[in-house]
């Protein structure tokens, strides 16, 4: 509860942070329906030239890039903005101050900066999934549709345990603050469904930067590809990933120092 | 003047030396997306037998072309000046005797550019052995044909870069600004997709505008996939868009130094 009013007060802030910048945001916004319209349109040239792109039709590759679009929201709304100011943090001991707080350190890492128009694109992401599912014609079922919201939310929590993981490993070498880079690069293999790439690319996706994990694995679940076995794996594995991850961030912790030092 | 330059390049070059690591993974960043552009479309062409024409290998090759001509056409203006207008440090620049933007900035981009291609060679050979494309229809006529073609990609998308940058004279949003000009740069070069497979309207445009000498006609020379006739065109079209980019980047850079408020200083 405690938590859930921290966050309340968090985003308040970021919503009056960013009221400043109104003309911005309508500027972001119209700039975030051009490149929409441009990965449409990429779609539609596949789709001229082919009836399937690895076994998907054009109705699933739109729900893709919902749940792509999801995966994307994550990381330019909280990812990359906590990730400038942790950096900056460790450069000029400002974490000292997190640290303080009398509240859990990873957590306040992880919200203190929300880019709150982003949000805009969590309602665009929803739109394309239902759309592009209705389109295809797969039949979903409740079960369905409750493993792949499963499956989705474990999936963005393999991905944040391993930014939280890349982070923390600041703590051990200062100078790594390209540290999300490698994170942002692969990003975009998760437009496309990963059964169209060669193998070394597939297994870099799917378990190095597991990228896959939150968009084309959802996704099968939801039309029914995904044995029950695998279901439970992939859940497995997202508890897991938090795990290590915070354990990590604590040991992390305990090798900071300040930057004066 | 030469001497000038010289200089430069020491300066410029020891500035990007110092952040070979940073480069490296913006190489790292820079490569994906091609290769998630090939696998997908060496994925339709293997399962179809050709796409309009083009096979697999056509595919692979034609990404493997594209990651070395990008190299050499590409430049990164927005990143190295518009800050410079924006926290004022532009200053120190324009009262040198020498153009800010077409000797230091343009010396930096081929700092830049040297390192980069520096790291890609590896890189590239690696991918060769992964993907094993058959470059049989590289003759040297097309390379000769294509490194004309592609300084003046290089310098056409130089200056239009330029001109885009300096709109930091006048707004803060040139960042959104410089968005809207890379997503025409996406449709128009060939970046996504050889221009052939584009929607017939879209070629039809592509052909009289000057970002595919950043890629499409460089690329399509070295392959030799073009007839004596496009090679022509091709060559004319960018000689006429050479002086317009000089004549608007000199336009916009005048009336932008006439703004410039020297913020911060």
């Amino acid at each position: 509860m405690h938590y859930l009013k921290l966050l309340q007060n968090l985003l308040k802030l970021n919503i009056q942070m960013s009221l400043a910048y109104r003309a911005d945001t309508v500027v972001n916004i119209l700039l975030n329906l051009m490149w929409l319209g441009w990965e449409l349109l990429g779609l539609s040239i596949i789709f001229n030239n082919t009836e399937t792109l690895g076994g998907w039709g054009p109705g699933e590759l739109i729900a893709l890039l919902g749940v792509f679009r999801l995966v994307n929201t994550l990381m330019a709304a909280l990812i990359w903005p906590n990730t400038e100011k942790f950096n900056q943090s460790i450069r000029d001991g400002s974490m000292d101050y997190t640290l303080l707080q009398p509240v859990n350190s990873m957590f306040l890492t992880t919200f203190s900066r929300i880019t709150v128009w982003r949000i805009w694109d969590l309602v665009l992401a929803i739109i394309l999934i239902v759309v592009g599912i209705n389109m295809s014609g797969d039949i979903t079922t409740p079960l369905s549709t409750l493993t792949f919201i499963l499956l989705a939310v474990s999936g963005a929590i393999v991905i944040y345990s391993l930014w939280i993981v890349l982070i923390a490993l600041t703590f051990w070498f200062t100078k790594f603050d390209n540290n999300v880079t490698i994170l942002q690069a692969l990003l975009d293999a998760g437009r496309y469904p990963v059964t169209v790439y060669p193998v070394w690319l597939r297994i870099i996706v799917t378990f190095i930067i597991p990228i896959a994990v939150a968009t084309t694995i959802p996704l099968q679940a939801l039309r029914g590809d995904l044995e029950i076995s695998r279901v439970l794996i992939f859940i497995g594995v997202g508890i897991v990933s938090f795990w290590i991850a915070s354990n990590v961030w604590k040991a992390g912790l305990k090798r900071y120092s300040g930057a004066s030092s | 003047m030469l001497k000038i330059f010289k200089r430069l390049w020491q300066v410029n070059w020891a500035e990007q030396w110092q952040y070979r690591a940073n480069l490296l993974m913006y190489l790292l960043y820079w490569l994906v997306s091609p290769i998630i552009y090939l696998a997908v479309w060496t994925s339709i062409a293997a399962s179809k037998g050709d796409v309009n024409g083009l096979t697999a290998n056509d595919f692979v090759t034609y990404y493997m072309t594209l990651l070395i001509v990008d190299q050499i056409t590409s430049n990164i203006t927005l990143h190295i000046f518009a800050y410079k207008v924006q926290d004022g440090s532009l200053s120190s620049e324009l009262i040198r005797p020498i153009h800010p933007m077409l000797t230091n900035t343009l010396v930096n981009n081929i700092a830049f550019k040297a390192l980069s291609i520096m790291g890609l060679i590896p890189i590239w050979i690696v991918l060769f052995f992964l993907f094993q494309p058959n470059f049989s229809s590289v003759t040297w006529q097309g390379i000769a044909l294509a490194i004309p073609a592609m300084m003046l990609g290089f310098i056409i998308a130089f200056l239009i870069s330029a001109s885009v940058t300096s709109v930091a004279f006048w707004t803060t949003r040139v960042y959104s600004i410089s968005e809207f000009y890379f997503a025409l740069f996406l449709l128009f070069s060939g970046q996504f997709v050889p221009l052939t497979l584009m929607p017939p309207i879209i070629q039809s445009i592509a052909r009289y505008l000057p970002f595919q000498f950043s890629l499409y006609y460089p690329i399509q020379l070295i392959l030799g996939k073009l007839s004596p006739g496009q090679i022509i065109e091709g060559y004319i079209v960018a000689l006429i868009w050479l002086p317009i980019s000089y004549f608007l980047f000199n336009w916009v850079w005048r009336e932008g130094v006439k703004r410039y408020s020297a913020v911060g200083a």
